[in-house]
């Protein structure tokens, strides 16, 4: 019943490279395409012999897109630099904010405790362009629109939510008598969230802060409807690869392949967060 | 059970029911297993015989009855269950009845249901139903809680009702896991005593897991002790008791635990005296068997390093002329678990009266010769029983 | 001084009254046993004193002083949890020294006093393992080491052996007591375990229904317990109790239990006509194959071993069942199965009244010399 046939074996295998080849082909495909030149991806058929070009990646990194109607002048880098000061900058206060906020969600039984928080998740509710029309009208009166503290606040209905559900499930699950001995040992409640809760919710805190850091980075209407060029994030700069003379794929590959680093990288990196078990073992192994 | 003469296994073995044999469980690639449960595991169940599969977590003992009960795959070995080879069939068509030790009840059934669920499926008629239900509900007090569902139930009362949903069937073998695990203090040795009736009675052949000793003692005719995926004996509880084939199992069986002590034999024209060296300022103490035949060959010779076994319970105290330190001394109620320094180490003694020594006082104890117990130095092995070679 | 006092303690939990106007008082250095079944406040009341709950009513003071609304970090006490509560990230040196380092003190200062007291609890060769990697018995020795490292006045261990194996248990409930006495704490000790309340106990309060139906030395409770619900908790196999009733005759009493009759002297005269439960300890009876005087008949039924005891069901005349205990080796009287005869020492005899549980006590005529 347990024994795994040879035949099993090599069916599981088969499947397995078919699902690798299904989700891994999207992002291999844009990988070459960021070497080719706009002809040699529009050729029928399309062929994987090419020879690589960096020029894609020279135009984003330079600013300077030459098409056939002319040379334009795109802001990428520009834009990937307002990706990452969004992204952290509202993942950072979204951190001080909800790690505290859900703390007490999970510890303190308080009245309306769970309507407040439910109001929090609420917010991932509504369609973002409903609630934006009258937040632009708003942002222009208060002189936020077109700032980075007006994005980084708008940003919040991103992550603050993840944030704040991600992480109370995480202090929920560590026992309280774990705090409630650090204290009997003569701790104040401060040493005792910084010491003991803290470092317990790690990793809950660490896959929250990743997801947040993906969705804010991936956001596209917040930036399109309250960010000018200057502010903008790279989604809404890639709307500039959509030229006159038609869509310049090969910057736009380039352009894929760029802004994905930073969060492949980041999410590489708390991996190890992740993974690391949220029990280490307090009661029972 | 006609007589409980502690010299002689309780019940007379019948007809084999359930044969094991050579069985070995690893876990992993066959040919490198990364986890060895089960290790050449043989063993025989007489129809109508209660076993006991006793061992410390990870001992192999859940394994085993899990590769009875078809769950797991026998990696290598053959068992045979009412005449039929049944490794190789799937769990439904072994006919065995089985009691979780989890919460196994049917969550949208009534605990009557969940009981005569199998029943039901066996077409038996209604009033044979009730009358077998109302039967083994009496037996373990679950009236109360038939038409109850088992949410709503304590986990004693969920392993109640699921004893007695694997008790109501008709099945060649019945196994149970760790059946009392969960079940109130104060009804643990009544049910002990009406299951251990019931399953006489209705001549079932039952193998049981458990890891507590009290329990294997009270329901098994015969105990499986096993370590690290070994089998170590399989006897009587009395035999495990009076003659333990190795240290392991001396310490392992009994409570409190059986006092081990390193000693060295003397034999002297036949005359064999063991010696307990003592430690520093604490002296040693000295047990004279007499006359022992040691054959030459035999571990038993002259200056040879064993060790040396003692019962809590046959340490006898206020009488001999070796002392010790008494640094504990807690009455129970029915019985006062003393420890006494001696030899340089901790002793357990148990009395059943009251033993009045404070603290820090001087106790005689002396060791009778029939409750000694030698065993090998290097591999344990036991050597010699006291009750078998003294009067 | 009075170590801890607790007066008229009530905390509820939502609509469900937990502990209800309970007192006790301990003094110092002695050992107090917290014992009752499940559900019955115990642990609750350890978190009342360590200041994690706080009493909805009734006073707390820790050597003369009330710490009512004094935060757990103030209240100087030492404590181990049911589930250890170690802390997983750190390892076993820096768990024992968490209450240290609360404290004050150099770094070498708090180092030395975990050794000794690591080497004291034998686990200075798992100091630098985390917990995940320690087996359970090495888990709670260094729940204790942290509960007992500052030396606190009071100590309180919430039913500390109950996740270790029994080998374990034993041990460590023989290793306890020194080690409680080394450290001069005050000690609440909570257990459902009965072997472990009247081995460890100077005095057992016994936790029932919100309050303690009696609190006394472990020998007074067994002997003499105030009532049926306290009889019941003790003793494996527990106390029999056979419903029956009291009868007057010939200038002296007799219990009239289930078709047979056990002789109580004169001391019942006051109890006469009274529906009761005889309660007899199963090692207070013997079994014999021959009559003797005052000896109930009964058939023995079943004889199953129980550690190194031996535990006989029997019935009476009118199937009431029972239990008769005895040692193994050299027990007197009869192991067949059938017709048997039970006597009953009567010093050992407890008698309840029937309907509210409560003993009633002989009473010793002037006449009598004792």
């Amino acid at each position: 019943m347990h024994h795994t046939s040879t035949a099993e074996r090599i069916l599981r295998g088969f499947l397995l490279t078919l699902v690798l080849l299904f989700f891994l082909f999207p992002i291999f495909w844009i990988f070459l395409m960021s070497f080719q030149t706009n002809e040699d991806i529009l050729r029928i058929p399309p062929s994987l012999f090419f020879t690589p070009t960096l020029e894609n990646y020279i135009a984003l990194i330079s600013g300077r897109l030459s098409t056939v109607a002319g040379d334009l002048d795109i802001a990428f880098m520009r834009n990937l630099w307002n990706s990452v000061l969004l992204s952290s900058l509202s993942v950072g206060v979204a951190l001080i904010l909800g790690v505290p906020a859900a703390y007490a969600f999970a510890r303190f039984k308080f009245r309306l405790g769970e309507n407040i928080a439910f109001t929090l998740l609420s917010f991932r509710f509504a369609p973002p362009l409903l609630v934006l029309l009258p937040l632009s009208l708003y942002f222009s009166e208060l002189g936020l629109s077109d700032t980075y503290l007006g994005l980084v606040w708008v940003y919040q209905l991103i992550a603050l939510p993840l944030i704040l559900w991600i992480v109370r499930g995480y202090f929920e699950d560590i026992s309280p008598d774990i705090e409630n001995a650090y204290r009997i040992d003569g701790h104040s409640w401060a040493t005792t969230f910084r010491k003991i809760a803290i470092p317990l919710a790690r990793p809950g805190i660490a896959a929250a802060s990743l997801l947040a850091f993906i969705f804010c980075w991936n956001n596209f209407v917040f930036a399109l409807v309250l960010a000018s060029a200057d502010k903008q994030p790279v989604t809404v700069g890639a709307l500039a690869f959509v030229t006159a003379s038609g869509i310049q794929y090969g910057q736009v590959a380039a352009a894929i392949v760029l802004s994905v680093t930073p969060t492949l990288m980041l999410a590489l990196y708390a991996q190890r967060y992740l993974v690391e078990g949220l029990s280490l073992g307090a009661v029972k192994g | 059970m006609a007589k409980q003469a502690p010299e002689q296994p309780a019940r007379a073995p019948a007809a084999v029911a359930l044969h094991l044999d050579a069985v070995d469980k690893f876990y992993g690639d066959p040919a490198n297993p990364a986890v060895h449960a089960v290790k050449n595991f043989s063993m025989e169940v007489g129809q109508g015989e209660i076993v006991a599969l006793l061992g410390s977590s990870g001992c192999g003992k859940t394994s085993t009855l899990r590769m009875i009960a078809g769950f797991e795959t026998v990696s290598r070995g053959e068992i045979n269950l009412a005449g039929r080879q049944i490794d190789s069939l799937p769990p439904a068509r072994r006919n065995v009845a089985m009691a979780f030790e989890g919460y196994s009840l049917y969550p949208p059934l009534t605990v009557r249901d969940n009981i005569a669920f199998a029943l039901k499926a066996a077409k038996l008629e209604q009033s044979e139903v009730k009358r077998k239900v109302d039967h083994i509900s009496a037996l373990l007090e679950i009236e109360p809680i038939l038409d109850k569902y088992p949410s709503s139930l304590s986990g004693g009362q969920q392993q109640r009702a699921s004893l007695a949903r694997a008790l109501i069937r008709k099945a060649d073998l019945y196994l149970l896991d760790e059946p009392m695990s969960q079940l109130e203090p104060q009804l643990r040795s009544v049910l002990r005593g009406r299951i251990k009736s019931y399953l006489i009675e209705q001549g079932l052949t039952s193998v049981f897991v458990t890891h507590d000793q009290t329990e294997a003692n009270a329901l098994a005719d015969r105990i499986a002790v096993m370590e690290d995926g070994v089998l170590q004996q399989i006897a009587s509880p009395a035999e495990l008791k009076d003659r333990p084939a190795n240290l392991f199992v001396a310490t392992f069986i009994g409570e409190p635990p059986m006092n081990v002590f390193p000693a060295k034999l003397s034999v002297n024209g036949g005359h064999l005296s063991i010696a307990v060296e003592g430690a520093g300022s604490a002296s040693g103490f000295s047990v004279e068997l007499g006359e022992i035949a040691c054959p030459p060959g035999s571990a038993l010779q002259d200056g040879a390093s064993v060790h040396l076994g003692v019962r809590p319970h046959s340490v006898a105290l206020g009488k001999g002329d070796t002392r010790g330190l008494v640094v504990s001394n807690q009455w129970l109620g029915d019985q006062t678990h003393v420890v006494i320094e001696t030899a340089g180490q901790a002793m357990v003694a148990v009395s059943y009266g009251r033993v009045e020594d404070a603290l820090g006082a001087e106790i005689a104890f002396s060791i009778p010769p029939r409750a000694v117990h030698l065993f090998a130095e290097d591999d344990g092995r036991a050597l010699l029983h006291g009750r078998e070679v003294v009067g | 001084m009075t170590a801890l006092e607790l007066n008229g303690i009530s905390k509820s939990f939502k609509n469900d009254e937990v502990l209800s106007g309970l007192s006790l008082s301990a003094e110092q250095g002695e050992t107090v046993v917290i014992f009752g079944p499940s559900g019955t406040g115990k642990t609750v009341l350890l978190r009342l004193i360590s200041g994690i709950y706080d009493p909805d009513d009734g006073d707390i003071r820790l050597s003369g002083s009330s710490v009512i609304g004094i935060a757990p970090e103030r209240r100087g006490v030492g404590m181990a949890f049911q589930n250890f509560a170690l802390y997983p990230h750190m390892e076993a040196a820096e768990n024992i020294a968490s209450p240290l380092q609360a404290r004050g003190g150099t770094s070498a200062q708090i180092a030395e006093k975990v050794r000794d007291i690591a080497s004291l609890l034998k686990i200075d060769h798992v100091l630098s393992h985390r917990p995940k990697e320690l087996s359970n018995g090495q888990k709670q020795r260094t729940a204790l080491a942290r509960a007992l490292v500052a030396g606190p006045k009071i100590l309180l261990l919430d039913d500390p052996l109950r996740n270790v194996d029994a080998k374990l248990r034993f041990e460590m409930r023989l290793e306890l007591p020194r080690l409680l006495r080394e450290f001069q704490s005050t000690t609440l000790y909570v257990t459902q375990d009965y072997k472990e309340a009247m081995a460890l106990g100077d005095r057992i309060a016994v936790l029932l229904d919100g309050g303690f139906a009696q609190v006394a030395t472990p020998e007074d409770i067994y002997r003499d317990p105030v009532n049926l619900e306290v009889a019941k908790l003790f003793g494996d196999p527990t106390i029999n109790l056979i419903p029956g009733r009291i009868v007057a005759a010939n200038g002296g009493t007799h219990a009239d239990l289930a078709g047979s009759t056990i002789d109580l002297g004169a001391g019942y005269a006051h109890a006469a006509g009274r529906e009761i439960y005889a309660g007899i300890r199963p090692e207070a009876i013997s079994i014999s194959q021959t009559a003797s005087e005052g000896a109930l008949p009964v058939e023995l039924i079943a004889v199953t071993p129980l550690n190194e005891r031996v535990v006989m069901l029997l019935h009476l005349a009118d199937g009431t069942e029972f239990f008769a205990s005895a040692p193994e080796e050299g027990a007197a009287g009869s192991r067949e199965h059938g017709p048997a005869f039970a006597s009953i020492d009567p010093a050992a005899l407890l008698i309840f009244a029937r309907d509210s549980g409560q003993r009633i006590q002989p009473q010793t005529s002037n006449r009598q010399t004792v």
